[in-house]
């Protein structure tokens, strides 16, 4: 009953979308789903890892049915390493961290629960050394290590859907199911693309949470051994962005604007002087990253 | 106003070769000091009063080097804004289709050429309206993870980047007095 509960409403959800976007009806299926999951019991109940990865796999897959990666090896390999260098002085190390570059001109990064993190090759081109990669990811990674993605999908009426999914994917023990691995991938990515059509990833978050995303991130960046003034450069460069892209990027909707993420870190980051002699990693980066120029 | 950063931006694009780092002109965010070192204990060479034009020559760290009037020397980085650095008119992006939102500028022309950060208008991919449009891409998720780094690999890259590893405490509160100390170098 479960299920067919489920693959109703995801049916109904995917019609709805593919033909017209249409948030009012997807929110209505994500309630539905809501309710089926409520029925079950265990609908608030903790979403553990190997769910937290499913989920963000199934989003991810969804991003790239709407954006392409980067198309340059190199480049995709070298923000792996400095990602996962930087993830590896987090609080969850060992999250099979994957970094992608998005071929695409807006400026903004993406982290999903799980440990799946996009920054854009509009973002990256305009940044200036290694420092200030790490402090964009390290942002990203803190917003994984808190969680905060998590949270929001498990509380908004949308996130009701993706904890079904979760509940479908514990109650069914992966790999043990009628369904099969294939199956629940399919239903997983489903899902994680109905949440992406349905504006996941236009939402912000509190701004206390990039807040705090910002005030860990350059802790861990710092942590890594880079210069922790990084992130506070790359926020720079944003303010001096903004009239020109405002209308245009989704990094402006969905978080504080620069200035004010500025002087919040202008709080924090008292302690953090005295690694400012660390590397920013200048050579290496210009090496790695393709400049239009 | 606008031409007047306009025009600025232009002098110091001539002049600013030896950095194409953040944009080239701030203004100070209130009564500050231009220093002759990037310390906090450098002397003074002239106080700068808030909303004082600089050009942006380099960064190191907390500290920006600026010129102001002829005189060269060092800001703290918080005390500096960065003013919009509007039109893109003589920008475009790096090629490419331009998807979802579009403008009257032109797209897909070469790179540009003036060396300054004065960023692309052109929106290729991931508008409001390719999300609706998405549909799942298992390949693309492979291919993502197929570039995954291990540990190993992390550390033999940091070493080469002389990146050493420091024990730091998060800070909650400004006001918190931290007490990081730091791993052996």
């Amino acid at each position: 009953m479960k299920r067919a509960s489920l693959a109703f409403a995801l049916s109904f959800a995917c019609a709805s979308a593919s033909a017209q976007f249409d948030i009012g009806r997807i929110l209505d299926s994500a309630k539905k789903i809501t309710e089926v999951a409520k029925n079950t019991s265990d609908a608030t109940r903790e979403i553990d890892q190997e769910e937290e990865i499913q989920i963000g796999d199934g989003l991810a897959m969804g991003l790239l049915g709407a954006v392409q990666l980067y198309p340059n090896d190199n480049l995709q390999r070298y923000v792996n390493r400095v990602g996962k260098w930087v993830a590896m002085h987090g609080e969850r190390p060992d999250l099979p961290w994957t970094f992608g570059v998005m071929d695409s001109e807006i400026v903004n990064a993406f982290a999903l629960p799980g440990g799946t993190i996009f920054v854009s090759y509009g973002l990256v081109k305009r940044l200036n050394n290694e420092s200030e990669l790490a402090g964009v990811l390290a942002h990203e990674v803190a917003h994984v290590v808190k969680k905060h993605q998590l949270a929001a999908i498990q509380s908004s009426a949308s996130s009701g859907a993706l904890g079904a999914v979760g509940q479908e994917l514990l109650s069914q023990k992966l790999g043990r199911t009628s369904v099969g691995k294939v199956g629940l991938q399919n239903e997983v990515a489903a899902m994680g693309t109905n949440l992406v059509k349905d504006g996941f990833f236009l939402r912000p978050l509190d701004r206390s949470l990039e807040y705090e995303a910002d005030r860990t991130g350059v802790v861990i960046a710092t942590r890594a051994g880079y210069d922790p003034y990084g992130l506070v450069s790359v926020l720079q460069m944003m303010q001096g962005l903004k009239e020109e892209e405002a209308g245009l990027s989704i990094v402006f909707k969905t978080h504080p604007q620069p200035s004010d993420r500025i002087t919040e870190l202008e709080k924090s980051m008292v302690p953090l002087e005295r690694y400012a002699a660390q590397p920013q990693v200048e050579a290496r980066f210009k090496q790695s990253v393709p400049q239009p120029k | 106003m606008k031409t007047l950063i306009r025009i600025a931006l232009a002098t110091a694009c001539l002049n600013a070769a030896t950095s194409a780092s953040a944009q080239d002109a701030a203004f100070t965010n209130r009564a500050t000091e231009l220093k002759d070192k990037a310390a906090f204990e450098a002397l003074v060479i002239i106080p700068l009063p808030a909303d004082t034009p600089v050009k942006v020559l380099a960064r190191s760290s907390g500290w920006t080097r600026v010129e102001v009037n002829g005189k060269t020397g060092w800001v703290r980085v918080f005390h500096l804004r960065f003013p919009a650095t509007v039109e893109a008119g003589s920008s475009s992006s790096s090629g490419g289709f331009l998807g979802g939102l579009t403008s009257s500028m032109g797209f897909g022309g070469k790179p540009k050429q003036d060396g300054t950060k004065l960023a692309t208008v052109g929106i290729r991919g991931l508008s409001e309206e390719d999300m609706k449009n998405a549909s799942p891409n298992p390949e693309a998720l492979r291919k993502m993870q197929s570039y995954r780094i291990d540990k190993a690999s992390a550390e033999r890259f940091a070493k080469d980047g002389k990146l050493v590893t420091a024990s730091v405490e998060y800070t909650d509160d400004s006001s918190a007095p931290a007490a990081p100390s730091r791993s052996k170098r």
